[in-house]
């Protein structure tokens, strides 16, 4: 892979990585101020993590939020076969998976309100190039399916290896090599335009 | 790399360039950084390959914006901590004391001040702290991880095991039976966590 994403972790620190599972262990056991050290400690590359997944800041702050609180209830079951740090990947990923899911229409006969129209339309002047072009990205983004969206987001954005993403989504790697053949497919043609 | 795309056409989705190279071919290349001459030779590999890289660089520029990377990650931590104190799971109640004297302290209250005085041994860290009610006492179960440069490991337990024994006695009131120190992993060094336990 060439360049190197920003992934959505905190620094490689040997000494964290022990301190995590101490405090993993600890909160398993009940003890809210070691799950508080580990929530402030990954919050912030969790969050990272959904804003590129669902490309919402509140969206993301909810499902991160929904995460932690879930992680707090399993923790008694959690047996430290991965760090705690995967674990929490792979809940956010999931949740956020879930939230590109339930976004998708169930029903194509639903009235749906009108949405406004793009920012880009409605204020020409004040609009940078960078901003015109995340807003095609979107748009594009939002052709996915949840599953590919999910699969491309980690591994071009996240830096993610494709036998990573296969565990952490739990599907096969040919699979995960599928669905980001099929994203970057889709996005190069969408976004011709950028050329 | 393993699990490469096949030779031949096996998705709809793909597509067979006018060489007769797969485009996932191309691109898994690309991706893997294996370089052959036809790909940098062929007037349809090559603008393959530069669409891709156009997209990836232009997405990650826009990933790297600041504006999609600031969040309130301060008030996600209090939202979550929130729900969790409502959730406390403060384990079982504990005797302390004789029996006459029907006093109790929670299983995770106890196990807190435990692990707190088997920390107060220089570069000990503790982990899990197990304890388990018997007939009169309560017996201890406790992980600790001490310094790799530690010259006598075991003198090190016993002194966890000492002040896990005061500290039980003097502050809580409660009557050990065996005390089960376990030194799980000897580390580099201390991990820099403890401003940031207490300020939580």
């Amino acid at each position: 892979m060439t360049g190197s994403p920003a992934r959505s972790e905190p620094p490689d620190d040997e000494a964290l990585r022990v301190d995590d599972v101490l405090m993993t262990e600890r909160a398993a056991e009940g003890d809210e101020d070691a799950f508080a050290v580990l929530v402030r400690r990954h919050a912030p590359a969790l969050l990272r993590l959904a804003a590129r997944l669902l490309g919402n800041r509140t969206e993301a702050e909810d499902a991160v939020q929904d995460a932690f609180v879930s992680a707090w209830r399993r923790l008694p079951e959690f047996r430290g076969g991965s760090s705690f740090a995967t674990w929490m990947y792979r809940i956010v990923t999931n949740r956020c998976l879930n939230v590109l899911r339930a976004r998708r229409p169930q029903a194509p006969l639903n009235d749906l309100p009108d949405l406004p129209a793009p920012a880009h339309v409605t204020a020409p002047d004040r609009i940078t190039e960078g901003r015109a072009a995340l807003h095609d990205l979107r748009e594009a983004l939002a052709t996915l399916s949840p599953e590919q969206r999910t699969c491309w987001t980690l591994r071009t954005l996240d830096g993610r290896s494709y036998a990573f993403i296969a565990k952490t989504v739990g599907i096969s790697e040919q699979a995960v090599r599928a669905r980001v053949f099929r994203a970057r497919r889709r996005l190069t043609h969408t976004l011709g335009a950028w050329q | 790399m393993n699990n490469r795309p096949p030779e031949t056409r096996t998705d709809p989705d793909d597509e067979t360039l006018p060489c007769g190279r797969l485009l996932s071919r191309v691109w898994a290349d690309w991706e893997d950084a294996v370089h052959d001459d036809h790909t940098a030779q062929c007037a349809h590999c090559r603008p393959a390959v530069a669409d891709l890289e156009r997209l990836e660089s232009r997405v990650r520029a826009l990933d790297a914006e600041p504006a999609q990377t600031s969040f309130d990650a301060a008030s996600v931590v209090d939202r979550v901590m929130d729900t969790v104190r409502l959730e406390l799971r403060p384990g079982r109640p504990l005797p302390l004391g004789d029996a006459a004297e029907d006093l109790r302290i929670m299983e995770n209250a106890a196990a807190r001040v435990l692990r707190r005085a088997a920390e107060e041994v220089p570069g000990v860290r503790a982990g899990s702290c197990r304890l388990t009610p018997g007939a009169t006492t309560v017996e201890v179960a406790l992980s600790v991880r001490a310094p790799l440069t530690t010259p006598d490991v075991r003198a090190v337990a016993q002194e966890v095991r000492r002040r896990v024994h005061e500290a039980a006695d003097r502050r809580l009131g409660l009557r050990l039976g065996a005390i089960d120190v376990r030194v799980t992993d000897l580390v580099a060094e201390a991990a820099p966590h403890r401003e940031e336990e207490s300020s939580g």
